[in-house]
Formats: C-alpha cells, sequence, structure tokens
C-alpha cells in the first residue's frame, strides 16, 4: 500500500519541520509549501493529488483562509484540510469552516493530537 | 587621473541610490562587479573620483549618465526559445482561452518585459506564425520592453550569435533567419517589423502608465533581480497593464507565491501560469 | 490576420485616469464607484506624503481587495510615521488577508516601524504580538535580536515565544543562546516548544 501524502502549509520553517517529523514517524509522507499560493502551486502541479492539507491562517501573500477557499475552486479531487492556528477566536473558527475546513485546531499541537486527527479524517499512514 | 578608491560607504550609497532607480539590489557580493562599472564610468565621464561621479548621476537633469550605467549594470542574458513550454502553453492554452471570450477581429496584445535583445518577443512572433492557427483570423500585437537603451538597439537589429539560435530547429532559423558573413543569423524583416520596441523602465510610473490593456504579459527572469518590495511595485504595475481576465507568465525559478497575492493561479497542461481575476 | 503595430499607444485619455491628478482630484477619486479609478487614485498618491489621513480613512471602508493592496503599497512607499500608525490599526483587521498584507509592508519600513515594535511588542492581544515578531522577520534594522531575545525571556504567551524562536533560529547570535535554553524550562511540558528551541540551538552553534 502506497503511503497517504499530506501537505503542510506554513510560512514558518521551524512548524514545518516539526509536523514533518511527527507525520512521518506515523508513516506518512509529507510536503511543504510556504503560503496560499505555494500551496496552490503544488496542489495543482501533482499527478496524483494530496490526501490532506494542514493549513496555518497567517501567512505572506496567501492566507489559509484565501488557500481554502480558492483550492475549493480548482478542478482537481478535493480532499479534506486541517486549519491550524495560533488565534483562538471565534470569528475565526466560523470563516476557517466557511472556506472549507474539516477541524479548527489551536497551536500549539501535541504529536498526538496531530496524529489522531490526520488518522481520522484518512487513515493510518502507509506501512514502512 | 581618476582616483579609483570606492568605499564600502560608497557602495551602499550608490546600491540605494541605483534601487531606488531601478528597483535592482546588490548584495555585499556583488561589489566588485559594482565597483569596477562605476570606476569605468568615472574614467569615461572624466569626473575624477565617486563623489564627483554621485553628483553627476544624481543631479545631471538628461539623466543620460544615469543610463550609461544602467546600460553597464543590467545582466542582459537571453536565447531563442528558452523556457518554450510557456511558448507551447501559450498557443494551446492561453490564446484559445482568450479568443473564447473576445469580440472577433478584436486584437490580442502582448508585451514582453523585459525583451532584453529580443530573443523572447521574436520568439513568441515566431511561435503564433508556426503553431497558432490563429493568426489567420486574430491581429495580435507584440509590443518589447526594457530599460536597457544599447540591448533596445541591439534587438531592433535582430542580428544574433549561432549561440542565442542554438535552440532553433534548422526548418525554423532556414525559414527565418539569414546566416550573415560573420556566423551570425539576421531575422528576417517581417518579425523586425512587426514586433514593437520600447524604452521602460518598470520603476518609473510615467513611462509603465501607457501600458494598458493587455491580454498576456511575458515577464520572465526580471524579478528574481528585486527585493520583496520591488517585486511588489511590479505586480502592481502588471496588475494594471492587463485586461481582466488576462495573463502573467514568469521565469521558470520565479514564482508568484513570492511576489504577490493579486493574481490567480491557473493549472493549464503544459504550465501554471497567473491570471487577473476577471472581475475587481 | 497578422503581427501588426498599432500607430498609437493605447489612449490613456479614455480610462480611468482621465481626471485630475493633483491632491484634491486623488482624494476624490479615492472614493469613486468604480474600483480601477479608486487603485489609480491610491497609486498616484504615491507622491504626495501628505494624502495619508485620506488614504487611511479609505481603507476602514474599502471592501475591495485589489484596491486595499495599492492602498498599502502606496502607503510602504510614503514610509512615514502616520502610515505606519494606519498599518497597525490592520493589524487588528478581522480580515487575515489585511492583517497579513499590513505585516508584509512593515518589514519594508524599518525606521517607521522601530519606532512603534516596542509597543507592538507588549500589546495586550497575544496575536498583535505575534504579528510584531513575524514583522521582525525581515525588517532591516540592528535591533531585531535584541527584540526577539526580550520576547523570549518575558512573554508569557507560549505561540508568541515560539514564534520569535522560529525567527531566532534564522538570524540567532550566540547572545541568545541562554535565554533559549531559560525558555524551555519555563515550557517544559510543550513538546513544540522543546523542539523548536533544539532546532535554534543547534542552527546557531552550526554557524557559530
Ligand atoms: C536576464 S534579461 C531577461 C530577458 C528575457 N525576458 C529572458 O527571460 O530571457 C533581464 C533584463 O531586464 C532588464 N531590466 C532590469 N531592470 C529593469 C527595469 N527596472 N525595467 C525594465 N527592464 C529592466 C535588463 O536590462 C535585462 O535586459
Amino acid at each position: 500500500m502506497s503511503k497517504k501524502r499530506v501537505l503542510v502549509i506554513d510560512d514558518s520553517a521551524t512548524v514545518r519541520m516539526y509536523h514533518r517529523s511527527v507525520l512521518e514517524a506515523a508513516g506518512y509522507e509529507v510536503s511543504e509549501a510556504i503560503n496560499g499560493i505555494e500551496a496552490l502551486e503544488k496542489a495543482l502541479a501533482v499527478q496524483e493529488p494530496f490526501d490532506l492539507y494542514i493549513v496555518d491562517i497567517n501567512m505572506p501573500k496567501m492566507d489559509g483562509y484565501s488557500f481554502l477557499r480558492q483550492l475549493r475552486q480548482q478542478p482537481i479531487p478535493q480532499v479534506p484540510a486541517i486549519v491550524v492556528s495560533t488565534e483562538s477566536k471565534t470569528h475565526d473558527k466560523a470563516q476557517a469552516y466557511e472556506a472549507g475546513a474539516n477541524f479548527y485546531l489551536v497551536k500549539p499541537i501535541r504529536p498526538d493530537d496531530l496524529v489522531a486527527y490526520v488518522c481520522l479524517l484518512i487513515g493510518q499512514g502507509g506501512h514502512q | 587621473m581618476a582616483d579609483n578608491s570606492i568605499t564600502y560607504e560608497d557602495f551602499v550609497k550608490f546600491r540605494e541610490f541605483f534601487y531606488r532607480k531601478t528597483g535592482i539590489y546588490f548584495e555585499d557580493s556583488k561589489r566588485y562587479f559594482v565597483d569596477k562599472r562605476i570606476l569605468e564610468r568615472i574614467e569615461a565621464t572624466n569626473t575624477g573620483n565617486f563623489r564627483g561621479y554621485f553628483n553627476l548621476l544624481r543631479f545631471q537633469a538628461s539623466g543620460d549618465e544615469l543610463q550609461h550605467l544602467i546600460n553597464a549594470m543590467t545582466v542582459n542574458e537571453t536565447y531563442f526559445f528558452r523556457e518554450e513550454y510557456q511558448f507551447n502553453c501559450l498557443v494551446n492554452s492561453i490564446l484559445p482561452y482568450i479568443t473564447k471570450t473576445k469580440t472577433p477581429g478584436s486584437l490580442i496584445r502582448i508585451w514582453s518585459i523585459p525583451s532584453s535583445s529580443g530573443e523572447e518577443p521574436y520568439s513568441i512572433a515566431i511561435y503564433l506564425t508556426e503553431y497558432w492557427t490563429g493568426l489567420k483570423d486574430w491581429d495580435v500585437e507584440i509590443i518589447a520592453s526594457d530599460i536597457d537603451t544599447n540591448i533596445l538597439k541591439k534587438a531592433k537589429e535582430g542580428r544574433y550569435s549561432p549561440r542565442s539560435v542554438q535552440y532553433l530547429s534548422e526548418g525554423i532559423l532556414k525559414k527565418y533567419f539569414k546566416p550573415l558573413p560573420d556566423g551570425d543569423y539576421q531575422i528576417s524583416d517581417d518579425f523586425r517589423q512587426a514586433v514593437e520596441f520600447t524604452h521602460v523602465n518598470l520603476f518609473n510610473l510615467t513611462d509603465t502608465k501607457p501600458y494598458r490593456h493587455f491580454d498576456v504579459i511575458f515577464c520572465r527572469n526580471l524579478l528574481i533581480y528585486f527585493d520583496d518590495q520591488s517585486r511588489r511595485q511590479a505586480a502592481e504595475v502588471f496588475f494594471d497593464a492587463l485586461r481582466p481576465g488576462g495573463f502573467i507568465c514568469l521565469g521558470h525559478s520565479e514564482s508568484m507565491s513570492r511576489i504577490s497575492s493579486l493574481f490567480k493561479v491557473r493549472k493549464f497542461p503544459e504550465a501554471i501560469v497567473y491570471q487577473k481575476p476577471e472581475e475587481l | 490576420m497578422a503581427i501588426v503595430k498599432q500607430r498609437q499607444a493605447s489612449p490613456i485619455s479614455q480610462d480611468e485616469r482621465r481626471h485630475i491628478r493633483d491632491l484634491t482630484g486623488l482624494i476624490e477619486q479615492l472614493s469613486d464607484p468604480n474600483p480601477i479609478a479608486r487603485r489609480w487614485a491610491a497609486r498616484d498618491m504615491a507622491n504626495y506624503p501628505d494624502s495619508v489621513s485620506a488614504l487611511a480613512g479609505q481603507l476602514d471602508r474599502e471592501t475591495n481587495g485589489t484596491v486595499r493592496e495599492a492602498i498599502l503599497t502606496t502607503l510602504m512607499l510614503i514610509g512615514n510615521t502616520d502610515a505606519v500608525s494606519a498599518l497597525v490599526r490592520c493589524l487588528r483587521s478581522e480580515d487575515a488577508a489585511l492583517r497579513n498584507d499590513a505585516i508584509e509592508v512593515m518589514k519594508n519600513m524599518p525606521d517607521a516601524v522601530s519606532m512603534i515594535i516596542r509597543d507592538l511588542l507588549r500589546d495586550p492581544d497575544p496575536d498583535v504580538r505575534i504579528f510584531a515578531v513575524n514583522i521582525l522577520e525581515s525588517l532591516r534594522h540592528p535591533d531585531v535580536q535584541k527584540w526577539l531575545i526580550e520576547v523570549i525571556s518575558n512573554d508569557k504567551d507560549i505561540n508568541v515565544c515560539s514564534t520569535a524562536v522560529d525567527l531566532l533560529a534564522e538570524v540567532g547570535t550566540e547572545d541568545a543562546l541562554s535565554a533559549l535554553e531559560a525558555l524551555k524550562g519555563r515550557f517544559s511540558e510543550e513538546p513544540y516548544i522543546a523542539f523548536s528551541v533544539d532546532v535554534a540551538l543547534k542552527r546557531i552553534k552550526d554557524n557559530g
């Protein structure tokens, strides 16, 4: 069975590294993008679609909500998305769900929680 | 005899000035390249030292010396059919898309900036002629612009080295170029007359204002020399130069993700390009 | 049909830029019903430092993203303290696109931003403090590391601290080492802090 593929979208290099290390340890394959535009470019360029997006909200050039809104209009297979943010305000959550997120998690996220939510949405990572 | 010392402070002062004028920013690592050219210009203008020369640059009413220096500082490297997949995308996807929504008989406008010595706009012209059947039904205007006046002169002459044409097929070379005795190639007069070359500094609002209503803009291998702030300004210029729904193609190593959020990402089979929204 | 040249450049006189381009004229244009005219007014105002209050006022009302983007670019080019104050207000907006665009623009205004950054770093709203740290990311200013060390030594909010740590991983020097170690102690229960501090420590030591 081939590995499930996750695109991690965050402008912080350390956050991307962190998510990568957690998800790779759980058997997922991880790609990275530094903002919404790069994420769209990657999502459109790949032959096989990603299985899941993990999206930060505040990023330069294109924020997480705008990314999700544009992603949902693209002619590609639509897959789940988890929004992760430092903000816990209710209007942010509402915006995220409206834009097409499946979960809204507040940072910092514990490794077990991250893996649990990912697993809930797309099943376990491929076997190594 | 020129005083040939340029201090680090001089370099920094010059760098800020040049950046404000052209959007081009020289890192410290470019110091040798920059100093060498400034010294050449001090010599050529008989201004004696950096201070004298810098004053000339800043206060000369005609701006001629600034133009000389810009000509000396720009990187003009280019060749025919560079990043050919984008020309494929133009004739197979972008133009068919544009012509679907345009009134038949109206003009299609393409802007190649920076054009450097002309290889890019001429490549577009060749591509349209060879590979786009739509050319029998539509008029296309190709405007090509650069900040460097010397390179524009070369572009209009249309003489190219074997290196510059190395990626063209035998067939195309035969059909549209004439070999010259010195080994160079002369592009046919039809193309020279078809492409309009103009002098434009992307950072001069007065220069760029008349450039409007374009359907496609090629801006390749320029933004890599700019910092964030100049990229943002360049994006504003392109946005306003495009028609709603118009497209912009960037160089292979330039992604809009480092430049601006004004445009939409569009996937075509041959390439990813950027589009101005249909509605503001 | 063919590749052709037009006789004349496209007539600008017939479009949205036709009106008077002095400041009074531009301010009027800035609230024109047509967004294209508003964008042009905003762009042309870059030549008028006195236009900041008009731009700031329009920013509060403006619903069109492309016009807002032009207003922000112009505020960046004007670059004075009034322009920065207008941008600071955007950091509190509910609109994520506007907040992030304001952050980007402020990164390019080292002088004006350095006057107010300390206040931003002490703002009661942790989100604003995070944005202040984001602004430091590419602000060409000699005190950036000093400000970041203050943040990780004093700020109670874990996300503010971790944003500062991420940045120290890129710009930090040996001067930041002890503050980083101390932070790890302060949030000893948090796996992300442990992870990011270790990344920063390693980077700094490798560079040194
Ligand atoms: C490397 S060439 C790119 C040519 C062609 N587009 C390509 O991709 O092969 C870069 C050109 O940018 C031009 N240039 C630099 N700064 C400019 C500016 N501010 N406005 C217009 N052109 C500029 C230079 O003169 C140079 O000819």
